[in-house]
């Protein structure tokens, strides 16, 4: 791997998962040992939408390579190409600048539920690496055969067995058809509303959240993520459309698991729990997905 | 092997490393949050031109979560209108000037002011949002200067936190630490919206909640926690004193309270029995307007189902009665044993980020560091350190300072990060004093109401520029550390402070907040083992001593400071005012969740100002139809002391009689409609109850 | 390496004149070709305050106009400023060119697409079979009064007001009861702008006096940031008003419980 690192890191910036006092975030790595193997605080939505920028301003786009990102958070950003790709320009610059490899969990992490979306190891990805042991499996797609000339192409049946163990760790949730079980006046929303404190951080640690607020200051526009928990997401001249909070709620989840289904025909979630974990009152998305519409 | 210490300075070089050479480099920096008195701790991601806010997964007190203010309220720092230069007035505006000039010039002009009229006639006023390092500095710079007339904002918030616990307990802080919360069997709610004021506590009690802990809410409006609440006691303004001592009959009563514990750890039972004896819950009914069986039920939840923990914050303190008011929940906590034991205490809910420290470091003009008081002897230990006489009589707290100043007795002050034009009561006393000071110095990061009205303007860093120490509301000390430079020429509040002592004084030169903290450990016993070394990354709470090298979760679990804990038996006083004929209406003041205090922070983020951009007034929807005021109108609030014009916004969250306002909008400053009605210890203004009229 | 066309760029145009057609209603114009089509908008900006983003109220080809409220910081602004950002046109508009009756209902401020709407139509020479209904709450917020003549020489033309004043001769009522008392056909279509409340009674007039639901067009106000999809402030269901409006047809959009507010 250190070859692989090595030959990556003449063409590209490199960055991965480092520990800062526990914390696992990303940042500049020099060399392939200083990655720290732990799934990441948050979803590096940042190397693609940046938190805070001018956008009157397009800048020099650097190449960068990212190791360590988790399969979770690759797909969200497979899954937000559909909506902004080829929209957005800093978006669409920096998506085709990045190189991600990303490391496939080994064990379930707890709460997620990504084998409920397709499991670990991606149908789409860039560089894939599953650490097995002391050794790496690699897959590469065609765009960067390149940098696996010096190694040897190994034959390898363990993805399948691999993937059946997996979901026999995690348990599957019944994801298929929530957009046509949920309710729209389900008594979930009210009660997520009374504890929910409106913190946003459900929408900051979501690798597929990529709602963001636009303003001015002096001669700069600026844009900065945003929540859609928040009540000012939709206030215009003509009146709010969701002043309460139990609407705005169930806007996120309809979002997620109705909305982008229909149009882009992809579920806007990737089963990482983030949102849950990074919750103060741990409103759980999973429940959102279990719940029995059906007795209401 | 490195220690923490050193392993940060090395983070710290190549971060710089990074800086210089590349641009969009990310580095992760652990800190504090610089808002409320949770103290959340945030790792900061610098991404070349963006920075990236998270929480610290491993801290104790908000382990990894944070709310809207702390993910999206930080980039007021980056705002265009901060303070670069500073300046000096120069008939209506200001000019620019070197740090020579301006350092100069203060520090001459005070000392002609002191030589001429005495030292009393000079004031100084501390930041609760500043570092423990530069409150200390500000008041050692006071006391110095032969002066007492030091204070700051926690006169107005938890003075009578202070006092009262002092008195009671012997320490006026919180009691357990928040990670004791989930032994915690009953939760009691009086007097704080958690939810909006310390999210993160709140969320944690929310969270209790969940796993089958009881829930008890008092307060008179339905804040967000009382839809949770097993039982919500909706009592009137200024009737706490009623509900407590009406609980504690019920416990009386049925023989509920905790005996063994009387016994052995308190005095005064006897004397305070008798006074509870004149509050059963079918009497207090009237005052309180809380059913009695409601009572019965709260009191049964807080006496049997122990251990249960008591938080407040200022719908206790902010009355004529505040401090004994904070008596009463002390008394409350005392009969039922429900002290020391983790998962019980008594909470005040500190606001600010720093409110805790600066308190604890003496910027109280009734208090030397570490909570001396002012008369006693043990102030000689400061003459010895500091080397010349203190001063031993009583200060001005920081209302009398302004009043003071409008009669002419104090002609200086001295003022940082603090805007009392919009937070003080009785502004429009207060800003007659300060248009009636020869020398008025202030010391910010903006360009404040008060500020404009300064002589001379000192532009600071703000916390996430500089390093230092801050104390949570469970006496956590943690550490900040500087992640971006000051803009322009601005400089850190312990730079300037010490530059001014200097050049005042001849006080002797700090060359970091280190030397200062060092200094604050000989001072003050329980911050002694405390050092930037061991409090990185997830601090300690103090007691931090020899005896507890690891700093004290629970406090008071064997003995109290005083021995025992004092039972004081507290009768029933009305609030200053009342509703009457005229004025019909009692309004009562506070905050919402997305600003914080004067605005001055939280209106410069965008995100934060869409979602409450203009000043309000909640009014009950039958009181609005009543009145024939429709949603969004603008309506006049009138008090005995001024008036105000304001939108309405009608709700039923609030009963029927009362208005609320929050006050961070300086369009509609709602403190101008507060009098100047003072509790007599503590000198705490009543911020929360005042009759108003409304006129349509 | 491809670096695109910066999106979120504005064009900065200088306006040429502001006419005032009531106390809180001005009509901005430019000396340049509107690109875009009638029900289409634009995002307006004023450098340091923000973006708005307004309906484009002349037809394409014209020079570019635009009718303003002055109710929020940029619209407050718009009319003293010597320059503004224009960036558009964004969305889908009017599809008058399938139908050919058209019945346009405009209540208040949302007159201007109706303007532009008329005004492709005459370019065009289609303006036979058009009728235009047009409220406002009263005589003195009527907007383009000085058109009103022009215009009923061309079309069917109804003007109405909630309440009249001492000086009012024409109609009053609102706009919902003079949709009855046109004619329809099965292929009628009929454009709906205003405020939500006007806008639902409108749809439900509509449909009781026979016009088929997929002949129904709305146009529909949300928060708007970006005007290009991707800040995800404006949706409706599933479909994002930049994006897929402001016009929608209504059949598209009728099961959305959040559709007029």
């Amino acid at each position: 791997m250190a070859k692989l690192f090595k030959s990556i890191s003449e063409e590209y910036d490199t960055y991965g998962t480092i520990s800062e006092q526990g914390e696992i975030v990303f940042g500049q790595v020099r060399g392939f040992k200083d990655i720290v193997d732990g799934r990441s605080k948050y979803a590096p939505k940042e190397f693609l939408i940046s938190r805070n920028e001018n956008i009157l301003y397009l800048p020099k786009i650097e190449k960068k390579a990212v190791f360590g990102i988790r399969s979770c958070d690759l797909k969200g950003f497979y899954i937000m190409d559909r909506q902004i790709y080829g929209k957005d320009p800093f978006y669409t610059a920096r998506r085709d600048n990045t190189l991600f490899i990303n490391f496939v969990c080994r064990e379930p992490c707890e709460g997620g539920f990504c084998s409920s979306f397709g499991g670990p190891v991606l149908e789409e990805y860039q560089i894939q690496v599953i650490p097995d042991g002391g050794k790496y499996l690699v897959m590469v797609s065609e765009e960067f055969e390149k940098y696996m000339k010096d190694f040897k192409v190994v034959e390898n049946n363990e993805i399948e067995k691999f993937r059946k163990d997996f979901d026999n760790k995690m348990e599957k949730l019944p994801v298929e058809g929530i957009e046509n079980r949920i309710k729209w006046n389900s008594k979930l929303w009210k009660e997520y509303a009374s504890i929910c404190i409106s913190c946003g951080a459900c929408n900051f640690s979501c690798p597929t959240c990529y709602c963001f607020d636009l303003y001015d200051r002096e001669d700069e526009r600026l844009r900065e993520w945003d929540s859609c928990i928040l009540a000012g997401f939709t206030s215009s001249s003509a009146g709010n459309n969701r002043p309460e909070l139990d609407e705005r709620l169930r806007q996120r989840f309809y979002h997620k698991y109705v909305y982008y289904k229909k149009s882009k025909d992809v579920y806007l979630c990737t089963g990482c729990n983030r949102c849950t974990e990074d919750c103060p009152v741990d409103i759980d998305i999973k429940e959102v997905i279990t719940h029995d519409y059906s007795k209401e | 092997m490195m220690t923490l210490r050193k392993q940060e300075k090395y983070w710290g070089a190549i971060r710089q490393f990074f800086y210089n050479f590349f641009p969009y480099g990310s580095v992760g920096t652990i800190t504090v949050c610089p808002y409320c008195g949770t103290g959340c701790q945030i790792v900061i991601n610098e991404y070349g031109s963006s920075q990236h806010i998270i929480g610290y997964s491993l801290s104790p007190v908000n382990e990894g979560k944070l709310c809207i203010k702390g993910y999206s309220g930080l980039s007021y720092n980056f705002s265009k209108e901060r303070l670069i230069k500073p300046m000096i007035r120069e008939g209506d505006s200001f000019r620019n000037a070197d740090w020579n000039e301006a350092l100069n010039y203060s520090a001459s002009r005070m000392r002609e002011i002191i030589s001429k009229y005495g030292p009393d006639s000079v004031a100084f006023q501390s930041s609760a949002k500043c570092t423990n390092e530069e409150n200390y500095l500000m008041q050692k710079i006071a006391r110095m200067a032969g002066t007492n007339n030091i204070d700051h904002c926690a006169r107005s918030c938890h003075s009578p936190t202070a006092l009262g616990l002092i008195n009671t307990i012997g320490a006026g802080a919180a009691t357990g630490s928040i990670g004791s919360l989930e032994d915690t069997r009953t939760f009691f709610i009086i007097g704080t919206n958690t939810t909006e004021q310390h999210p993160i506590i709140g969320a944690k009690i929310l969270r209790e909640r969940k796993k089958g802990k009881n829930l008890i809410v008092a307060d008179p409006r339905k804040i967000q926690l009382s839809t949770s609440a097993n039982v919500f006691l909706q009592f009137k303004p200024g009737s706490d004193i009623a509900l407590l001592n009406s609980i504690m009959f019920v416990i009386l009563k049925n023989n509920w309270q905790d005996n063994d514990f009387i016994n052995s750890r308190t005095q005064g039972f006897e004397e305070f029995r008798k006074e509870i004896e004149k509050y059963p819950p079918e009497v207090t009914e009237e005052i309180t307007g809380v059913n009695p069986s409601l009572v019965e039920e709260a009191a049964m939840m807080i006496a049997k189902e122990r251990p249960a923990a008591i938080f407040y914050a200022m719908g206790i303190t902010q009355h004529i009665h505040g401090t004994e008011n904070v008596m009463d929940v002390s008394n409350l906590a005392l009969i039922t044993g429900n002290i020391g034991v983790r998962g019980s205490g008594i909470f005040p809910l500190r606001g600010q980020n720093n409110v805790q420290g600066s308190s604890d470091m003496g910027a109280l003009s009734e208090f030397y560091p570490g909570y001396v008081r002012y008369d006693s002897d043990n102030v000689k230990k400061f003459e010895e350190l500091w080397g010349k006489k203190m001063p031993r009589n009583r200060g001005l707290t920081l209302s009398e300072m302004f009043d003071a100043a409008a009669d002419g007795k104090i002609k200086a002050i001295y003022l940082m990060g603090e805007n009392p034009l919009i937070t003080e009561a009785s502004v429009s006393k207060v800003e007659e004093g300060i248009n009636n000071l020869e020398l008025f110095i202030v010391q910010d990061i903006f360009l404040t109401l008060t500020a404009a009205k300064a002589h001379v303007v000192f532009p600071a860093a703000s916390s996430l520029e500089k390093e230092g120490t801050f104390t949570n509301t469970e006496r956590r000390i943690q550490k900040i550390s500087p992640i971006y430079k000051p803009p322009g020429e601005a400089k850190p509040d312990w730079w300037i402070l010490k530059e001014f002592g200097k050049m005042l004084l001849g006080m002797e030169d700090y060359s970091s907040p280190e030397m200062i903290f060092d200094e604050i450990r000989k001072v003050i016993y329980n911050y002694s083992g405390a050092s930037y070394d061991n409090i990185f990354p997830i601090g300690k709470q103090w007691p931090i001593n020899k005896d507890f090298p690891e700093g004290t979760e629970i406090m008071h679990s064997k003995s109290f400071p005083i021995g025992r804990g004092k039972l004081i038996p507290v009768p029933f006083g009305y609030p200053a005012e009342r509703a009457d004929d005229d004025y019909r209406f009692i309004m009562t003041t506070g905050r919402n969740y997305y600003h914080w205090h004067s605005g001055t922070m939280t209106r410069r983020t965008d995100i934060l100002e869409r979602e409450s951009p203009e000043p309000y007034v909640e009014i009950n929807n039958d009181d609005a139809m009543m009145l024939k005021v429709r949603n969004g109108q603008v309506i006049t609030l009138e008090s005995r002391h001024g008036s105000i014009k304001i939108k309405a916004r009608i709700t039923d969250k609030i009963p029927s009689g009362i208005v609320f306002v929050p006050f961070h909008f300086v369009e509609a400053r709602v403190n101008e409609l507060v009098g100047e009605n003072y509790d007599p210890i503590s000198k705490i203004p009543e911020f929360k109850v005042v009759a108003v009229k409304v006129i349509p | 390496m491809i670096i695109q066309k910066n999106e979120y760029l504005p064009e900065y145009y200088n306006i040429e004149n502001v006419k005032w057609e009531t106390p809180d209603i001005y009509t901005i114009n430019i000396k340049t070709k509107n690109p875009g089509h009638s029900g289409q908008f634009f995002m307006l900006s004023v450098p340091g305050t923000g973006e708005a983003a307004i309906s484009v109220a002349s037809g394409n080809g014209r020079d570019l106009s635009f009718t303003i409220r002055k109710i929020g910081s940029v619209t407050g602004k718009i009319y003293s400023s010597q320059k503004i950002g224009v960036r558009g046109p964004y969305g889908k508009g009017w599809p008058w060119k399938d139908y050919d009756h058209i019945v346009a209902v405009a209540g208040g401020i949302g007159v201007p697409p109706i303007r532009s709407l008329l005004e492709e139509l005459m370019d065009a020479g289609r303006n036979r079979d058009v009728s235009i209904i047009y409220g406002a709450r009263t005589p003195s917020d009527l907007v383009y009064k000085d058109r009103f003549e022009e215009w009923s020489r061309c079309v069917d033309l109804t003007i109405t007001v909630d309440r009249g004043d001492e000086k009012w001769g024409g109609n009053t009522g609102f706009v919902t009861e003079f949709i009855g008392r046109k004619n329809f056909s099965k292929d009628t279509a009929i454009f709906i702008i205003g405020p939500p409340l006007m806008m639902k009674n409108s749809v439900a007039e509509a449909i009781k006096s026979g016009i088929r639901e997929e002949n129904i067009f709305l146009s529909l106000e949300r928060r708007m940031e970006c005007g290009i999809g991707v800040c995800g402030h404006c949706n409706v269901g599933e479909y994002y008003v930049c994006e897929d409006g402001p016009i929608f047809r209504y059949t598209d959009v009728k099961d959305k419980p959040e559709l007029f507010l």
